[in-house]
């Protein structure tokens, strides 16, 4: 299973919008994802190195160097699947290079 | 027309009177089903906000009534009177979305937008349905105060446009602190940014008289990553509720109870949030689909909820910072009643500190406690009509005196819920408060006029460095 990392200000709004997406989509694409969501600055180095792959909107500024891939999900929020679409991809693509 | 009153009347009359998460459980899902949303997601949506509001009226009720008797022993030992409980944002926004005329306002707000990107008057298409909430206040405060549905709609609409032409004006701004190319759409129609105007106030006042201050900023990543999980809410919580315990002179086994209670309340208020935010989910789908499908072939930009830029460390190691300030001033400011809590890390303020100084961690800290009051004595007025609305959507616990209140400290917009109480009086035909209403307005728009040509100018400075590059 693939865990992921999803984070914004309050932990309840853009975060959870992110991580439901994220959960859909990738098992729509066969892949058995679960995916969190959190207050960004409540991210530390222990609760990252839990997860297998970052979804933020966009980079932040942890203070630290993130250990696990990065995925910018920020596109997500638009609510239009041709945008949303390139974020998806990219995410198969980690998980196919993580499963490896 | 008798007979169809009557018969209306048969029909609502009894929905009425179930109380507000049924009520809102069928509007809701009611209205997911006329944007064209699948039946189950519109009835997934209905029932998430009826539980939500059910939910957050069980959390306040613990909350209040634990702190209730240590509140009031707070203001006979201290003799400072702060008898208001901070809830934070998450059950005013509950309570407020349980409110009707939420979604009233939203349809305004919605048509606003669609006519201002027609016209070309804007180009950012606003999908942060969510945040209608704060505008609605807006809205609910010259009905409490008022009573006037038409001068509340005027004043929603007003705000409802400034709000769109800032997100525009702040755009290029965002880009810059996001690091994005000009081809990233996000951008804002958030009711903190309506800060901006008077915080470019010092900041200008800050690049003549006070420049050399810039050079003790520090880095921000670096104090957060030290203050770790001390400002969480649980730990908030914990500390705050000691504070109270021990300032009320309660006694140990209380103050722990004090404590933990606060803690699991704050922690519970968030995950609630999670749940009605999920709720107005399919509405905020449903909206956005009607929207794009009537732009084809538009790009344009795209205003979301504030936090694509909580990234930025300055955001949340100004907030952290301003935290003790925040509380000493609740202490000593003539006229607050809050003793901040749910609402003591100021995010409702921190992102507008950000836009305007461009992460000048000491302007943002400096204008920070400068802003502060004006947030706790617009949560001090607010309290009775926050406290009325949640006894109306039922949540609030009965075996509470009634002067205890409850409010939000940093709750965004404090100009504009100002406005919207001296509005609300006004509307009652009161001259001395349309006089008053009319000053206030007319400096609310100048201001924002004078930032407007600030930020055009400082916008044109992006795009000749972009051509220049």
């Amino acid at each position: 299973m693939i865990k992921v990392l999803a984070a914004c200000g309050a932990g309840v709004n853009s975060s959870h919008q992110i991580k439901d997406a994220v959960e859909e989509e990738m098992r729509n694409r066969g892949y058995d994802v679960q995916a969190d969501a959190v207050m960004i600055k409540d991210v530390n180095e222990e609760m990252i190195s839990k997860y297998d792959i970052f979804a933020p909107i966009s980079t932040p500024d942890l203070g630290f160097d993130i250990s696990i891939p990065v995925v910018e999900a920020g596109p997500i929020l638009y609510r239009m699947p041709a945008m949303s679409a390139p974020v998806f991809d990219e995410l198969e693509k980690v998980i196919k290079s993580i499963s490896k | 027309m008798n007979t169809i009153i009557e018969f209306a009347n048969s029909v609502f009359k009894p929905i009425m009177s179930l109380g507000a998460p049924p009520l809102m459980f069928i509007i809701l899902t009611v209205l997911a089903l006329c944007l064209g949303v699948k039946w189950t997601k519109a009835v997934e949506g209905g029932l998430k906000l009826a539980i939500a509001l059910t939910g957050i009226s069980a959390i306040i009720n613990i909350l209040t009534s634990a702190f209730s008797k240590a509140l009031t022993q707070f203001v006979e030992s201290t003799g400072i009177n702060l008898s208001i409980t901070d809830v934070g944002w998450a059950p005013v926004a509950t309570i407020t979305w349980g409110s009707a005329y939420t979604l009233y306002f939203l349809l305004i707000v919605v048509l606003i937008n669609l006519v201002m990107l027609t016209l070309k008057k804007t180009n950012t298409l606003d999908v942060d349905i969510f945040d209608i909430w704060h505008l609605s206040v807006v809205g609910l405060l010259v009905l409490y105060f008022g009573h006037n549905l038409f001068i509340a709609t005027l004043l929603v609409i007003l705000i409802g446009i400034l709000k769109i032409i800032n997100s525009d004006l702040m755009k290029p701004t965002f880009n810059d602190l996001l690091n994005a190319p000009k081809t990233n759409p996000m951008t804002t129609t958030h009711m903190n940014y309506m800060m901006n105007p008077i915080i470019m106030v010092f900041d200008k006042f800050f690049d003549k008289f006070l420049p050399f201050l810039d050079k003790y900023d520090f880095d921000a990543a670096k104090l957060n990553k030290k203050i770790g999980f001390w400002g969480s809410k649980f730990a908030i919580g914990v500390y705050l509720g000691i504070f109270i315990g021990i300032l009320s002179h309660q006694s140990v086994k209380d103050t722990a109870t004090l404590a933990f209670t606060a803690a699991v309340c704050l922690e519970l208020f968030s995950m609630i949030g999670a749940w009605f935010i999920a709720a107005v989910e399919p509405l905020s789908q449903g909206i956005s689909n009607f929207a794009s499908k009537r732009l084809k072939g538009r790009t344009f930009n795209i205003g979301l909820d504030w936090p694509f830029i909580a990234g930025r460390a300055e955001i949340w190691a100004a907030a952290n910072v301003l935290a003790p300030i925040m509380l000493l001033e609740a202490l000593v400011l003539p006229g607050n009643r809050i003793l901040p809590l749910g609402g003591i890390i100021a995010m409702g303020f921190t992102p507008a500190l950000l836009v305007v100084t461009r992460g000048k961690l000491i302007r943002m800290i400096v204008i920070g406690a400068i802003g502060l009051p004006v947030f706790l004595i617009s949560g001090t007025m607010i309290a009775p009509f926050v406290t009325a609305t949640a006894k109306a959507v039922g949540a609030f616990p009965a075996g509470i005196p009634s002067t205890q209140m409850i409010s939000h400290s940093t709750m965004e917009g404090p100009i504009e819920k100002l406005l919207a109480i001296l509005v609300g009086h006004a509307s009652q035909g009161n001259i001395q408060f349309i006089l008053y209403s009319l000053l206030a307005i007319a400096a609310y728009i100048l201001i924002f006029i004078w930032y407007a040509f600030q930020m055009k100018k400082r916008n044109r400075a992006y795009a000749e460095a972009e051509q220049n590059k």
